[in-house]
């Protein structure tokens, strides 16, 4: 059933207070329908809102605000950061958080452990036949990955686009049979929003010298193989590795099986040079990379369950060899907090931190030794998104760590003459910098972190008001 | 026998801070142009806090001093005990060597890296490069431009007789000779002025930028072939018990073997000798 307003379509909807409501973030800070069903819910008195969203940006003021008000009761999401994340962090939430991986929601949505009563879905486009996608239309956007398991298991989905094509999609990423309503407005938002991040080769020489050391860490492991496949974030210095990876594939005549996550034009760029034979994206992070998704098969749009479920035996990244990830903090049993600054306000969130930590066969955290006054190194982790066992390698500015139980990689490391120290030993040249911190005091519990599997891995605190 | 020799400015705290991490085999810390008037105490201060706290184990620093009378005193008063592996003097001259010896004389008697980028210097430069404090001529290319009123080229034609006399005036005196940065941020042109440096025969390269530092110590570090050709070379030399041999229908003597040890010593100094090609 298709509307062009969204008051008409909210008549038809089942709405009532404690509802579950679910977006998807592929137009990250760029993102309107989420303020603006938001909006819509406020006038009609809706409270007590549980909200489900893959993701939430500085752009989603709406759900600020009714989180402010105490319209929204409990927020499950796998990332936040910006003005609803820093209102949770306060406490404004009657009910709680919960942190989910991008695996761990795709499975909890499938076993309807928290049901969606209605998911809202920005499309870029629909076809005559109602099929969604985010590669066409005024705001293309690329992959729905995050989306797809919400339009599969919600009670209602509604596809919410600007753009419909008259024709029909060969291979739509959202069937029209998963879809009970569209609604066609001016706008979903600004597809220029994507690119919102770090999406350039980081300039700081000291981000250099990191990714650097990270090239030749991987380099000494031997991970430069015909078939390797890798994955690596949008961050400035996970580009620079990107960039070093790439260039040691070209100058050795090497071809990498698979780049997955999230794409840039860096991976892109190895594509079509033949680099690597394919790109599985879950979510496109500039426009190159929606450009390539929408024209090379060799580039696959894949959905969160495949991506990332660990319950879903086909998902790509079980097969992973190298996954090169960010970090706030990590502690001296290599649990990485990527989730919370060391006050605890929330920053972030696990994304597919976790997930791909887990399941790579070699996990590696990159991040400066301190910033500012403040380490990378803490004696605890102020919270726990992704468990010190599933991390391999930590790379910083001034030396590589090895996880204690990988003795494997240790001894190739030795056998080269590789130089890496104990955790413990970086810690103690970040404090000869930044001096010994005090913990911060945690104050009352307001959610907790969630593995992919389920297990409760840590929990969140309020922090003070500013 | 360093490569690469990177100026960080002596006000920057967070470049102190991570000067070690930049990969130069020396450091030079700046208190003369990079630092306006107003800043010079500040980057004093700072410089010897860094020294003290975290001065790095396996980098050389060096401090560039000013070049005025008022400013020298009370540089060489802040550097008094303080752990550097010498000084750079600006505008050497025998004049500021004369001022250098006088302000520093009841102190640390530092090496000193002399910058040559005036005119005069270089009808001097014999007596500068002689001088039993210098460890190394040091050739200041945008101040030389400057002063002879030369506009900068592509290929740096301006300062080619410049560079060949820092060059043998180092050599004459058997002291390093270091070349003048690359002042375009643009890698291309700085690998190939690393290479024009390096056939003219300058030990070193000065550096404006961190991201300089891995072409110039790549260009500056000895080439495997040319360590392979070195280690056949003092083989030969070996077996023969002679300095004057043939290898490969080419004569080899004394100047060939000593520039042979002096490569395979570089080699050696940043672990070249192992690797895989050679053994």
């Amino acid at each position: 059933m298709r509307e062009t307003s969204l008051a008409t379509l909210l008549d038809k909807l089942p709405l009532q207070d404690g509802l579950t409501v679910s977006f998807h973030h592929h137009l990250r800070d760029g993102d309107a329908v989420m303020n603006m069903v938001l909006e819509a819910l406020k006038e009609r008195g809706l409270k007590d809102i549980h909200l489900s969203a893959s993701a939430l940006f500085p752009v989603h003021t709406a759900a600020a605000e009714a989180i402010r008000e105490g319209r929204i009761k409990d927020v499950t999401t796998n990332y936040m950061n910006g003005p609803a994340a820093s209102l949770v962090s306060k406490g404004y939430l009657a009910g709680g958080i919960v942190m989910q991986t991008h695996g761990g929601r795709a499975r909890s949505l499938i076993n309807k452990e928290r049901p969606v009563d209605i998911a809202f879905l920005a499309a870029s486009a629909i076809d005559r036949d109602g099929n969604a996608t985010g590669s066409f239309g005024k705001n293309p956007f690329g992959s729905m990955g995050y989306a797809v398991e919400d339009a599969k298991h919600a009670a209602v989905t509604v596809i919410v686009t600007d753009t419909v094509l008259d024709k029909t999609l060969s291979e739509p990423e959202i069937s029209a049979q998963d879809i009970d309503h569209h609604l066609v407005v001016a706008a979903i938002g600004d597809a220029k929003g994507i690119m919102s991040g770090t999406l350039e080769v980081t300039k700081d020489p000291v981000g250099k010298r990191i990714a650097r050391d990270a090239v030749r860490l991987l380099d000494a492991l031997g991970v430069f193989q015909d078939g390797v496949s890798f994955q690596s974030g949008a961050g400035g210095v996970s580009l620079a590795i990107t960039e070093g990876f790439n260039r040691i594939l070209e100058e050795r005549k090497l071809t990498a099986s698979f780049f997955s996550g999230g794409i840039t034009r860096y991976h892109v760029e190895a594509l079509e040079k033949g680099l690597v034979e394919r790109l599985y994206d879950v979510q496109c992070f500039d426009d190159a990379a929606v450009e390539s998704l929408a024209k090379n098969e060799r580039h696959i749009a894949i959905s969160a369950s495949r991506y990332a479920n660990p319950e879903n035996t086909g998902r790509i990244i079980k097969d992973l060899d190298v996954v090169i990830l960010g970090a706030s903090q990590i502690d001296r049993d290599f649990n990485v907090n990527v989730t919370t600054d060391s006050y605890g306000k929330i920053i972030g969130g696990s994304g597919g931190h976790a997930d791909t930590a887990e399941d790579a066969k070699l996990s590696v955290i990159v991040g400066p030794l301190f910033r500012g006054r403040t380490p990378l190194i803490a004696d605890r982790v102020r919270t726990i998104t992704t468990p010190g066992r599933d991390v391999d390698c930590l790379v910083t500015e001034r030396g590589i760590a090895i996880h204690p139980s990988r003795k494997d990689l240790m001894e190739i490391l030795c056998e080269k003459g590789f130089p890496f120290y104990s955790i413990e030993e970086l810690q103690e040249i970040s404090h000869r910098f930044t001096g010994r911190p005090v913990e911060a005091e945690r104050k009352e519990r307001i959610g907790y972190v969630e593995s992919r599997h389920k297990e409760e891995l840590d929990s969140l605190h309020k922090i003070k008001e500013e | 026998m360093a490569r690469s020799y990177l100026f960080i400015p002596g006000n920057v705290p967070r470049m102190l801070t991570n000067a070690d991490v930049f990969e130069a085999d020396a450091l030079i810390i700046d208190w003369e142009d990079a630092i306006h008037a107003n800043e010079k105490d500040e980057a004093r201060e700072l410089t010897i806090a860094y020294l003290e706290s975290h001065r790095p184990e396996n980098t050389r620093v060096y401090v560039r001093i000013n070049s005025d009378e008022e400013l020298i005193a009370k540089d060489s008063e802040a550097l008094k005990g303080k752990d550097v592996d010498g000084i750079v003097l600006p505008k050497a001259s025998r004049a500021t060597l004369s001022l250098y010896e006088k302000l520093f004389s009841d102190k640390e008697p530092f090496p000193v890296i002399a910058l040559v980028e005036t005119p005069a210097a270089f009808f001097e430069l014999g007596e500068i490069a002689a001088h039993e404090r210098v460890h190394a001529l040091f050739l200041g290319g945008e101040d030389f431009r400057t002063a002879i009123g030369a506009e900068r080229t592509e290929n740096a034609e301006e300062l080619l007789f410049a560079r060949n006399m820092v060059v043998l005036a180092a050599k004459a005196n058997d002291i390093t000779a270091i070349d003048t940065p690359f002042t375009s941020l643009k890698e291309a042109g700085l690998e190939e002025d690393c290479r024009r440096g390096k056939a003219l025969g300058f030990d070193a390269k000065s550096a404006i930028h961190p991201d300089q530092i891995a072409s110039i110590n790549r260009i500056f570090s000895p080439a495997k072939k040319e360590i392979r050709e070195a280690k056949r070379i003092l083989k030969r030399h070996e077996e023969e018990g002679s300095m004057r041999f043939s290898l490969d229908g080419k004569m080899v003597d004394r100047p060939i073997i000593e520039r042979a040890k002096r490569l395979l010593e570089k080699a050696r100094l940043y672990g070249m000798t192992d690797s895989e090609d050679d053994r």
